[in-house]
């Protein structure tokens, strides 16, 4: 993961937000107002902007091709997603990737890129209204803070913006694994405060409802359907049957291996709570016995006829202890639910291939 | 100086002097080449009014003074400078040289510095030690002279020619004459403190007498005649002769220095005469013994030094006088020669009967002195020898010689000021010889006894009646010398073969020290004896007893062994030495601290001699362990010496567990260097302010003791490996395993570190090396890595029994790889012959049999032995990577959950609602997780 910085100054967006993971903040002001006004037009009162999104193949190929070409391990790639929205569908017609940066070009100019990408792009006529991201992930791993906050000001500048997540390693396995997320709005409005464990306490909001998924459909033209159809035909059997493949264990353990990094993880921060709440609880006896002496002496001080012990300030005498932060550990179960999530798939998906494998074994006996 | 010598003895010893010193002549020819114009230059600054050339002149003798002055310090490139302006002088006075001639200083110069340039180049030891500077100074200025001298040939030779026409005497070369008369004129450093209040007198005399004692040498006429012939002539007749020695000189002598000469005899008075019989033997003996100017001048201020102490105490005045008459030569020399004869009148005055007061009051006095600011050390032990000398020869008896001795060896560890510096070896060497003589003294007289706790008011000295009594401490003294030379062999560069020379020594301490031994233990008390025992130990139990082992290994023959032998053989073994000291010390010793270095001595002793249980025993019954933390830094030093050998002997037996859990304090520490006495390290530079560096270096151990930290690495590191690799085998998949050795897995993790991997250079790449090998149960490899020809030279062959210690690591390599094999391809095999694994591994059988049995015993491996086949059937109960990784999870839940829990308790009551949910969402969640996890993995252990 690489970390950038860039401002952005479209209308309607009052701050400068720190990005990470992406850089495609440039857009041209007339398609983001363009965009925007036809969202809340379609979308309503923002309640979501976008029901379902309608990919192209060609933008599944080219994202798969951009991993295979400068992905690997546990490197990601990232990139723009171009479209536009049409009633409450979202339609992917293009994509770009960002290039992979190295350290010896480091004043690569993102913007720069991105506007002249797109400007090459609409003079060929090919869409050019930027309307997301896409970026890969490594076994799922994909709930981080970096992708909340670029996820949240690509939603604050250009609504109806989602990010789709490609695994390579499950499409590796023969099941293209291409999801579309958005924040939901009540995350958005969480983002919006800044204030995050105050905002979170009061959203009342937990890992379930920080992210939506949003359906895919992907949309080829007849022509390619064509193709497509004589394609298979002509392609070897076992070349279809990788998701038939019983070798399940490393994936499986990998997936093991994250998932108790990330409980581990979890661990460390509940006991980070334990000790701010043993913390907070021993501030509060400490001030409270403070106030009982404090009238108590008052009391005295009456009786004898003098005046009162001017009142102190509290707070300043006690300072609260840092509360912890909660996004994170928000971010962290949300992973874990991920991983859950994954692992259940998986399973339940071996399972099945290994009854299968058993039935076809008795069936050969 | 008349006072001096009206005294009767002075002319017998004059000319016994002067005899002696005519035989010695030639030797003083060398000399002559670092000559001093002192009286001539002196003389030019006062004159006022100068003629042109007279100051040209002028100008050149103050450059050639200075250039001697360099000279005589060998500052070569002093020399040079000096010698670049002399040339540009020369030329200035050009003009003068053209109407004059060359002046004849100026070619003695030129002679001189040429001859003594090559001197300096054929000295190739000095040129080694010369700083660069100088060295290439000398060359320069070698080459300079060289090519100027050839200019000056001609004219050289023209001179040369001249000279030896002039001169009187034939057979004499006038460059030996003038040489000569050098000699006499580096006089005035040997004034006589007396004198020197009239210092223009004195010059006036020097050169009277230099001119004499030129001429003298001119002529040939030695020193010897010249003498009788002055005690025979009266003061006038001498005094003609002085002045016609100066006409000849005059003569001899070139025109400007014509002038000088000339004033010098004018002006001598009748104190020269009286006093130019002494002089001129100083003088033929200054020709004998002084080897540099240098000497002269220090013993010169030494004198000076002594006048303003002593001052006061006439009697000490005289002790004075004498000292410098001592001096005048170099003082070593003259010790044990003629001068006593001549000064032991003059230590006392005239006529004094010497007896133990006198003595002992004489050597209060030095006493008194000593400490004192301005004192010179060197003087006071000069002293004291002196009074040792005078006491044995009037008969003063034992106790008054045990004494100063006392003193004396006192006053040589006086002689450094500071603690840092050690002492120079040739007062080392006395102070060696010193002790042996008191010793010697000592044992031939039982009835002397020394003791600190004498007071000075209760001592004999004298009284042969009773028993002497001497205060002193012998045992101090020995304590004292044992420090000195730990700090000579600190100071010294331990790979120069000057450590090896004082190495040498050690042989001579020990034997003091058993001298010493063998004193107190008839007469000291027990406390003394320990202490002394402590010393013998401290000495002994580092050493290798070579003997003793060799006797070991070839046990007697009966009467087969040749006389030869026998005699090598005599002598304790060091072995039952140290028991017999140790274990008096254990029983009489009431100091903590001594029976603390001796147990850890002994230890060490046992360890080096690979007595392993005796001394695992000793160490664990001394329970020294456990306070080891509250002894004084050297002592700790000491226990950290130990415990490494004691690890090393472990290892050696093949206890490489023992071994690993003996070194592991010092080795994980990383400062093994430090911890062990043996360098300081940088890192810590910065942190250490001056002080304490010097404390620290004051603590290190001589270099002789060091324990190599190779071989302690190494041993470290191969005993980690046999350990450490099979465990990992066996605990690849637990989360919790912990490692054994930090500093192993840290030098496996550097290995790997590596982009490119070559072969195996350092000692712990083949540690690294041999330890992937064994991971994958490749014995033979690992074996090849570990015990090669690299490893042999840099760890094992330093072992005493290098051989054995090779077997054994050989046949460890073996268990341990076949361990680290089972381990790790257990899953694979349904079974396994034994037969198989004892041809893989070139074990026999049995030991197959009994390392899997112990395997199995202690559930590292999940199998059973089938007997009639000779097989290993597993198990195949351990549970796989992914029930593994499953198992661990739940755990890790587990703990959540209970961390969980805590929280919600703490929350009831005092939180908000809202919070509360939410954790308790979470809390559902992860039980949901944790099952959905169970039944995953129940679900895959399954299918195979």
């Amino acid at each position: 993961m690489y970390s950038r910085h860039a401002q952005r100054i479209t209308p309607g967006n009052k701050m400068a937000s720190r990005k990470e993971g992406t850089g495609s903040t440039a857009t041209s002001s007339s398609s983001t107002t363009g965009a925007a006004g036809k969202g809340k037009g379609k979308g309503g009162s923002g309640d979501s902007a976008v029901k379902q999104v309608q990919i192209d193949g060609l933008v599944v190929l080219k994202i798969i091709k951009h991993y295979q070409e400068e992905g690997q391990g546990t490197e990601v790639v990232q990139g723009v997603l171009l479209g536009l929205v049409v009633e409450d569908r979202l339609e992917i017609t293009n994509c770009f990737p960002f290039p992979q940066h190295t350290e010896d070009d480091a004043d690569f100019d993102e913007v720069q890129y991105q506007m002249e990408m797109m400007r090459s792009l609409r003079h060929v006529n090919i869409d050019h209204l930027h309307v997301g991201w896409y970026q890969s992930t490594y076994y799922g791993s994909f709930v981080t803070r970096a992708l909340l906050d670029s996820q949240f000001s690509y939603q604050h500048a250009i609504e109806e913006s989602v990010v789709l997540i490609y695994d390579p390693i499950k499409t590796a396995q023969g099941s293209l694994s291409l999801k579309a997320y958005r924040l939901t709005p009540k995350l958005m409005e969480v983002c919006k405060e800044k204030d995050f464990p105050e905002a979170l306490k009061k959203a009342n909001i937990t890992f379930e409802y920080m992210f939506e998924e949003v359906p895919i459909v992907i949309k080829n033209s007849h022509l390619i359907n064509v193709l497509m159809w004589e394609l298979e035909k002509k392609s070897a059997v076992a070349d279809k049957h990788e998701l038939l493949s019983l070798a399940s264990s490393n994936h499986l353990g990998k997936n093991l291996q994250l998932l108790m990094d990330r409980v581990d993880e979890m661990s460390q921060d509940i006991v980070k709570y334990n000790t701010y709440m043993r913390n907070t609880s021993k501030q509060q006896q400490q001030k409270h016995q403070y106030q009982q002496r404090r009238q108590q002496e008052n009391m005295q001080r009456q009786s004898r006829g003098e005046p009162p012990l001017p009142e102190e300030d509290l707070s300043k005498l006690f300072k609260p202890p840092q509360p912890p932060a909660r996004m994170d550990s928000l971010l962290i179960a949300g992973q874990i639910n991920t991983y859950c999530q994954n692992i259940k798939e998986f399973t339940a998906q071996n399972l099945g291939k290994l009854f299968m494998a058993q039935a076809l074994q008795e069936y050969n006996n | 100086m008349s006072r001096f010598f009206t005294t009767g003895s002075d002319s017998e010893s004059e000319s016994s002097l002067s005899g002696e010193e005519l035989v010695t002549k030639p030797v003083g020819g060398n000399y002559g080449k670092q000559p001093l114009l002192l009286s001539e230059d002196e003389e030019d600054t006062k004159r006022v009014v100068r003629s042109a050339k007279d100051k040209r002149f002028e100008e050149l003798t103050n450059l050639i003074r200075t250039i001697r002055n360099a000279m005589k310090i060998r500052d070569v490139t002093k020399c040079l400078e000096e010698f670049e302006l002399l040339g540009k002088a020369y030329g200035k006075a050009k003009s003068i040289v053209d109407k004059e001639g060359v002046p004849r200083f100026y070619i003695r110069i030129l002679a001189d510095l040429e001859d003594y340039l090559n001197e300096l180049w054929e000295d190739k030891e000095g040129k080694k030690k010369m700083n660069k500077n100088n060295a290439k100074a000398l060359s320069t200025l070698r080459q300079k002279i060289r090519k100027y001298n050839r200019d000056f040939e001609l004219e050289a030779h023209l001179l040369n020619w001249e000279c030896m026409t002039e001169l009187s005497g034939g057979g004499v070369g006038w460059t030996d004459g003038w040489r000569a008369s050098m000699i006499v004129l580096s006089l005035p450093s040997v004034q006589n403190p007396e004198q020197s209040a009239d210092e223009d007198a004195e010059k006036n005399e020097e050169d009277s007498e230099g001119s004499s004692d030129e001429d003298e040498d001119e002529d040939g006429v030695s020193a010897a005649t010249f003498l009788k012939k002055k005690s025979e002539a009266p003061s006038g007749e001498s005094r003609k002769f002085l002045k016609k020695m100066d006409d000849e000189d005059e003569d001899s002598e070139d025109s400007e220095d014509d002038e000088d000469w000339d004033t010098g005899s004018t002006s001598s008075d009748s104190d020269s005469e009286e006093e130019e019989g002494k002089q001129t033997a100083l003088a033929s003996r200054f020709l004998k013994k002084a080897p540099t100017t240098d000497e002269d001048k220090k013993a010169a201020e030494k004198k000076r030094e002594d006048k303003a102490k002593k001052k006061h105490d006439r009697k000490s005045k005289r002790l004075d006088e004498e000292e410098e008459d001592n001096e005048g030569g170099e003082w070593e020399r003259v010790r044990g020669g003629v001068p006593l004869v001549k000064e032991k009148p003059k230590m006392f005055a005239k006529g004094t009967e010497i007896t133990h007061a006198v003595v002992i009051k004489k050597l209060n006095e030095i006493l008194q002195a000593r400490g004192k600011k301005g004192t010179d050390r060197a003087a006071q032990i000069e002293l004291l020898q002196l009074l040792v000398q005078i006491a044995a020869e009037n008969n003063l008896g034992e106790g008054v010689i045990v004494k100063i001795k006392f003193n004396i060896i006192a006053s040589l560890y006086d002689y450094n000021p500071n603690l840092a510096t050690y002492m120079k070896p040739e007062m080392w060497g006395k102070c060696l010889d010193c002790i042996n003589e008191l010793m010697d003294i000592l044992f031939a007289n039982p009835n002397i006894f020394v003791g600190e706790n004498i007071l000075e008011e209760s001592e004999n000295l004298h009284n042969a009646d009773q028993p002497l009594r001497v205060r002193g401490c012998i045992l101090t003294l020995v304590e004292r010398m044992d420090e000195e030379f730990t700090k000579i062999m600190q100071n010294t560069d331990p790979h120069s073969q000057e450590y090896v020379e004082h190495l040498k020594d050690e042989a001579q301490v020990c034997a003091i020290i058993e001298r010493v031994q063998r004193y107190l233990e008839e007469k000291g008390t027990t406390e003394e004896v320990c202490r002394i025992y402590l010393l013998r130990i401290l000495h002994t139990y580092y050493k290798f007893d070579y003997k003793a082992h060799q006797r070991q290994l070839t046990p007697p023959e009966g009467s087969s062994k040749s006389e030869q032998d026998q005699a090598e053989n005599e002598g304790e073994d060091s072995a039952v030495l140290m028991e017999r000291l140790c274990k008096y010390i254990y029983a009489k010793d009431r100091t903590d601290r001594i029976r603390t270095c001796a147990i850890l001595c002994h230890i060490y002793h046992h360890a080096l001699h690979s007595r392993w249980y005796q001394a695992r025993d000793l160490m664990l019954m001394s329970h020294l362990q456990d306070n080891i933390q509250h002894a004084d830094p050297p002592v700790q030093i000491l226990y950290n010496r130990t415990m490494v050998q004691l690890g090393i002997c472990a290892f050696r037996q093949g206890l490489t567990k023992d071994a690993h859990n003996a070194l592991l304090d010092i080795q994980s520490s990383g400062r093994a260097k430090e911890l062990l006495g043996q360098g300081l390290l940088l890192r810590s530079l910065q942190e250490r302010n001056q002080e304490q560096e010097k404390v620290e270096r004051r603590r290190q151990v001589p270099f002789h003791l060091h324990i190599n930290l190779e071989l302690l690495e190494c041993v470290y590191l191969v005993s980690a490996m046999l350990l450490e690799i099979p465990y990992m085998a066996a605990h690849e998949s637990d989360a919790r395993r912990r490692m054994i050795s930090k500093q192993f897995h840290h030098q496996l993790r550097v290995g790997e570190r590596q982009p490119l991997l070559g072969p195996p250079e350092s000692m712990r790449e083949h540690v690294v090396a041999a330890s992937k090998a064994m991971k994958m149960g490749d014995w033979k490899t690992c074996h090849s890595f570990i015990i090669n020809e690299k490893m042999n030279g840099k760890v094992w062959d330093l072992f005493p029994e290098a051989d054995k210690v090779r077997t054994m690591l050989v046949r460890k390599i073996q268990e341990e790889s076949l361990r680290t094999y089972l381990f790790t391809y257990s899953s694979v095999y349904d079974s396994i012959s034994m037969e198989t694994l004892s041809d893989m591994f070139e074990l026999d059988l049995p030991t197959v049999h009994s390392i899997i049995s112990k395997m199995i015993i202690n559930e590292e491996l999940m199998a059973s032995l089938d007997q009639p086949t000779q097989t290993v059937v597993m198990h195949r109960t351990e549970p796989t990577a992914q029930q593994n990784l499953a198992l661990q999870l739940a755990e890790k839940l587990g703990s959540l959950v209970e961390n969980n829990e805590r929280v919600f308790d703490h929350k009831q009551g005092t939180y908000g609602a809202t919070s509360e949910v939410n954790q308790k969402d979470g809390y559902r969640k992860t039980r949901a997780t944790c099952a959905a996890v169970a039944t995953a993995s129940s679900h895959l252990k399954q299918p195979t």
